[in-house]
């Protein structure tokens, strides 16, 4: 890439603005620091169940729960492309019949990505609470030096959505952005299919 | 918590009413499951489907004031005397306006997020405010609106608050699960409960101050004491259901709407006797808003478009 075309393409990108001076070494990695750069996730409200103290598990279901099999798994990240090494993940859900489990921890899970930043779980795709629209999957991620992010992930999948999440989201007065709305995948192998669906975190800072 | 009101009142149906006199039937402006009773009895604010919000007085039903849905208000909160009304908005702002007059007194931003929780102080003179996933605040606004101090709870913003009857203590029930007890002349955090797995939704002082009744996710009310923040009792549970709203009325009786926590049947209340926590009444007509006026528990139920507010006998 020549020195013009670095130049240019920080322009556009908005990373550069009368820095003309800068040296390429500097360009680049201007450059490189916006590409990383990611915008927090949105907030999303916390709902009347939320329940501390969850077990540190990966697998939220159980031999006998009957439900589409869910591979849920993405990333946290700070807003600098950066990698959050010591957040903890809470994620709880509904059960295929769209209830939540009061009593126990049924289909919830603390988890602690590492430093890698990488979290995995093995559900069920969530049933329909009856007051709510959507189907969805709620999120508490806690990580020193930042804000604690409180979200819910929806799936592009869900009927709701009629196949055009882009159009119908707002069909949930609580989904507040489009982003919130994951595209799933089915993989499928002889014994069984899958939805495999990725949801990264981005935190901010404090 | 005025969400989690909303969202409850919006699983409402039409049930048969329970005994109780009438105080009045008021025919709706709007799509409605959810109102606000003022403490004297003299208004009602009605919130309606569409995000605006209808001030009536009480019992001729007139139209006193009409906000619009577009900013709108998310909740709703008037003085203990009545006299005044707070409105929070969807876009951070926060309005105190004369109940009697309608006339808007104070209009002041507190916040980016939504105000989802307001709650007046005795005095009227300061209310406690709480924006959307974020630390509640306190305001003074007898002069130019003032924060007076910031209440943080580790995440999740407030679920409800409750100022003691001498306006000494407010304990705030944090998103965090965590009961937050502050000295309202320092606004040191004095004492906390840590007890609560689950969140709470309601919180009431009794009128003595010394107890403070809790209820929320766990299905059941819990007595703590006032002065130590430690539970004292806790009455039967009400299996399947979360408590969303409690009030104190009469000889020691709490009256607490339930709603279900499957989303399936309608919220309904029980009335207990806190001496010896025997439920007095169950109703099952659904209110859709409670409140205590001049010591007897006034409550709304909807019936098509028309709001019947009734005295518990």
């Amino acid at each position: 890439m020549t020195r013009r075309e670095l130049l240019e393409r920080c322009v556009v990108s908005g990373a550069l603005v009368l820095t003309t001076s800068l040296s390429l070494p500097a360009l680049a990695a201007e450059w490189n620091e916006s590409e990383k750069k990611r915008k927090p996730t949105p907030y999303c409200e916390l709902g009347p169940f939320y329940k501390r103290e969850a077990p540190h598990t990966s697998t939220l279901w159980a031999p006998g729960d009957s439900g589409m099999p869910l591979a849920l798994s993405g990333v946290v990240y700070g807003t600098r492309g950066e990698i959050v090494p010591d957040a903890k993940v809470e994620i709880w859900q509904a059960d295929i019949d769209g209830h939540y489990d009061i009593d126990g921890y049924r289909f919830r899970a603390l988890l602690s990505p590492g430093p890698k930043g990488a979290y995995a779980i093995e559900s069920i795709v969530p049933g329909h609470y009856p007051s709510r629209v959507c189907q969805h999957v709620h999120f508490l991620t806690t990580a020193p030096g930042h804000k604690p992010l409180i979200t819910q992930m929806y799936f592009a999948t869900d009927p709701v959505f009629e196949g055009n999440p882009d159009k119908n989201y707002t069909r949930d007065p609580l989904i507040n952005s489009r982003d919130l709305v994951r595209p799933v995948m089915i993989k499928s192998d002889a014994q069984r299919s899958v939805a495999v669906v990725t949801f990264d975190l981005v935190m901010e800072t404090v | 918590m005025a969400r989690l009101i909303s969202l409850t009142f919006a699983l409402l149906f039409a049930l048969p009413a329970a005994a109780a006199s009438d105080v009045a039937n008021i025919l709706l402006p709007c799509d409605s499951r959810y109102q606000v009773l003022s403490p004297d009895g003299v208004q009602v604010a009605v919130r309606c489907k569409d995000h605006s919000l209808h001030v009536l007085s009480v019992p001729d039903g007139k139209e006193l004031r009409v906000i619009p849905a577009e900013p709108r208000a998310d909740t709703v909160a008037y003085s203990p005397e009545g006299l005044s009304m707070a409105i929070g908005f969807h876009d951070g702002n926060i309005e105190v306006a004369s109940s009697k007059g309608s006339t808007v007194v104070k209009r002041w931003h507190a916040s980016a997020r939504p105000i989802e929780a307001l709650r007046f102080f005795p005095d009227a003179k300061m209310l406690v405010a709480g924006p959307a996933d974020s630390d509640a605040q306190v305001w003074e606004f007898a002069e130019s609106p003032k924060l007076r101090a910031t209440l943080p709870s580790d995440f999740g913003g407030i679920m409800d608050c409750a100022v003691s009857p001498d306006g000494k203590v407010l304990v705030v029930a944090g998103g965090d699960t965590v009961l937050h007890w502050y000295d309202t002349g320092t606004w040191q955090k004095t004492l906390e409960n840590r007890d609560f797995l689950l969140d709470t939704f309601a919180l009431a002082f009794t009128p003595d101050g010394k107890k403070v009744l809790v209820g929320g996710a766990d299905a059941r009310i819990t007595v703590l004491d006032a002065a130590t923040a430690k539970q004292v009792r806790q009455l039967p549970r009400e299996a399947g259901s979360s408590v969303a709203v409690l009030d104190v009325f009469g000889d020691q009786q709490i009256a607490a709407i339930y709603f279900d926590d499957a989303g399936e049947k309608p919220p309904h209340e029980l009335i207990w006797r806190l001496s010896d926590a025997k439920v007095m009444g169950r109703s099952d007509t659904a209110p859709t808003c409670e409140g205590v006026v001049g010591g007897k528990l006034w409550s709304c139920t909807v019936e098509g478009r028309t709001v019947r507010i009734s005295q518990s006998e």
